[in-house]
């Protein structure tokens, strides 16, 4: 009589939702994801006030003899965004605020996701994920996922981190004009914009596999191509309207560069 | 319906040819002891079995079913080259993290019980960075064992245990099979381990299969031969020479006669010629001894 085995019938739901648990567990044990989130909570706090210490400085050009006089920021959501004035000009356009904003931890999340991806690789756990998982799709989603949630977490960690070196600056929390809402959705579509970064790191880092080095040089420098568009559209006066393209957006990067992933997944050695 | 069947599969690395026309079959409940010399294609086969590398033709089927399909993958634990693990984790989280992966059930309990089998519970709060070779190489294997895997595919798995934890590899790889069900891939250099356990063999060369055999075919295989020691080595050897198709000295510093099973012929026709034999016994060769022959007849 021959023998049989039977194998259980794993579904989709399953392999992703234990793909997911790993994922988490891992990111949740890994030193460098809270030096980022600690990062991205204590670097608007230093900015702001050490801005604020050094407004009204002047700085004398030995050579030229030309004085520069240090402009401090005047409010403090000037770290998240453009406000405007009363005249109608910009507020922080692109002084330091308007360069060291809210806006850095798009390329923040692209060393998290590309130290996270190539550590799978270069530690050979690949190995022994990739042996069990058939189907590449559920990975590619989850290191997506994952990102997404990270870079949540360092957006959200700037704006708390905003706040307080706003208050510990004694700066306007006037929103010049904008409302509280205009504001909500600001954040909330620099979040799903993350949908659109975090798909070309995850892509960039599959590719590169065990050279972390590579995944980062690709990915800061693919991040930096779409960079320039983040405070157009994700203004500090956003609307429902912002939300919406942010969203249509991060969905249409996440499912075709999360395809052209699994394909590079498919197609290549993992070890 | 056998474990692993490869039929014709070959892989290439830009113009080097790592594996070409390969058959390879592994029944169900069997340890097949894959051998071959560095480079033979041994670890690409292997990381082909296991989908970590992509095939360049010809099929592979895993209990009757494609390699690729995720319910049969899913029950294939590997240790291919090095243990998986995060440096600094501990092994504990290593191991919870690859249980999370398998979607075990009652994950903690099986983490202890794998670990305790390969004698690595004391050592489970440890930085996997921390632990010694031969820690990794268990903590590899325990790995690998999680999830009760049908399938085991290791290569070089007793590289870097000491003689302890050889024996309990041997225990545990008699103990996966024993149902007849389950089968293990094992690649290992050290022969004389791998003959302890193995039940089938294959000897890959150049990217080919050049012989699948059983441990009983390997047995009638290898070739007996009566091993001596007399007073003038130099003369005997000689004079055996001349009387026998195949007379060696070997490292010990015995003439072996091979194919010859009845030393009371040797013994006399050295008498015969005035040499007196100090020492005598019959024995086989081993797999190492066989696979050498083997490499040398292909040369």
């Amino acid at each position: 009589m021959e023998t049989t085995v039977k194998f259980e019938k794993n579904s989709f739901k399953n392999r992703l939702q234990s793909m997911l648990r790993v994922d988490f567990r891992r990111m949740f044990k890994t030193k460098y994801f809270y030096i980022i989130v600690a990062c991205a909570l204590v670097i608007p706090i230093l900015i702001t006030v050490m801005m604020s210490m050094m407004d009204g400085s002047v700085s004398v050009n030995p050579q030229t003899g030309v004085e520069t006089i240090m402009e401090g920021p005047e409010n403090t959501w000037q770290s998240i965004g453009t406000l405007p004035t009363a005249d109608g000009e910009a507020m922080g356009g692109m002084d330091v605020m308007g360069m060291c904003n809210i806006n850095m931890m798009f390329m923040a999340v692209a060393v998290f996701v590309c130290l996270f991806i190539t550590d799978d690789f270069r530690s050979g756990y690949a190995k022994n994920l990739f042996t069990v998982r058939a189907k590449k799709g559920e990975y590619v989603i989850s290191k997506t996922v994952m990102g997404f949630v990270c870079g949540a977490m360092l957006l959200v960690a700037y704006f708390v981190g905003t706040i307080l070196g706003g208050a510990i600056s004694g700066l306007s929390f006037d929103l010049c004009g904008l409302t509280t809402g205009n504001l909500v959705m600001c954040m909330l579509a620099k979040i799903l914009l993350m949908l659109v970064f975090v798909p070309i790191f995850v892509l960039i880092s599959v590719a590169a596999k065990q050279k972390a080095w590579l995944a980062l040089c690709g990915s800061l420098g693919g991040g930096m191509l779409l960079f320039m568009m983040v405070p157009m559209i994700t203004p500090l006066g956003s609307t429902i309207m912002n939300v919406g393209l942010c969203c249509i957006g991060g969905l249409l990067f996440t499912i075709g560069l999360g395809a052209i992933s699994n394909r590079v997944l498919k197609k290549t050695s993992l070890v | 319906m056998n474990a692993v069947e490869i039929r014709n599969l070959s892989k290439n690395f830009g113009s080097k040819q790592a594996v070409c026309g390969l058959n390879m079959t592994v029944p169900m409940g069997a340890i097949y002891g894959f051998i071959g010399e560095n480079g033979s294609g041994k670890s690409t086969t292997e990381k082909m079995i296991c989908g970590l590398i992509p095939t360049g033709g010809g099929s592979i089927k895993l209990y009757g079913k494609d390699y690729t399909d995720g319910d049969v993958r899913a029950k294939v634990g590997v240790l291919i080259e090095a243990p998986g693990c995060f440096k600094g984790l501990s092994v504990w989280d290593n191991m919870m993290l690859q249980a999370t992966n398998l979607n075990i059930p009652d994950a903690e309990k099986e983490v202890v019980k794998v670990l305790k089998m390969v004698r690595m519970e004391g050592a489970a709060g440890n930085k996997f960075k921390n632990c010694s070779l031969g820690m990794k190489q268990r903590v590899g294997i325990a790995m690998a064992l999680l999830g009760n895997p049908t399938l085991l595919v290791l290569d070089e798995p007793l590289n870097g245990l000491d003689a302890d934890g050889m024996r309990i590899m041997r225990e545990v790889f008699t103990d996966i099979v024993k149902d007849g069900k389950r089968s293990i891939v094992v690649s290992s250099h050290l022969l004389g381990e791998l003959q302890k356990v193995a039940t089938h063999y294959g000897i890959i060369r150049h990217g080919k299969m050049i012989k699948e055999m059983t441990a009983d075919e390997l047995d009638t295989s290898c070739r007996t031969y009566v091993a001596i020691q007399t007073a003038d080595m130099n003369r005997a050897k000689s004079l055996l020479g001349c009387k026998y198709s195949r007379v060696e000295e070997d490292e010990a510093g015995y003439i072996r006669v091979y194919d010859m099973t009845t030393p009371e012929e040797i013994v006399a026709y050295l008498y015969e010629n005035g040499i007196c034999v100090t020492e005598i016994m019959t024995d086989k060769i081993g797999l190492e001894e066989y696979y050498i022959d083997l490499m040398k007849e292909g040369n």
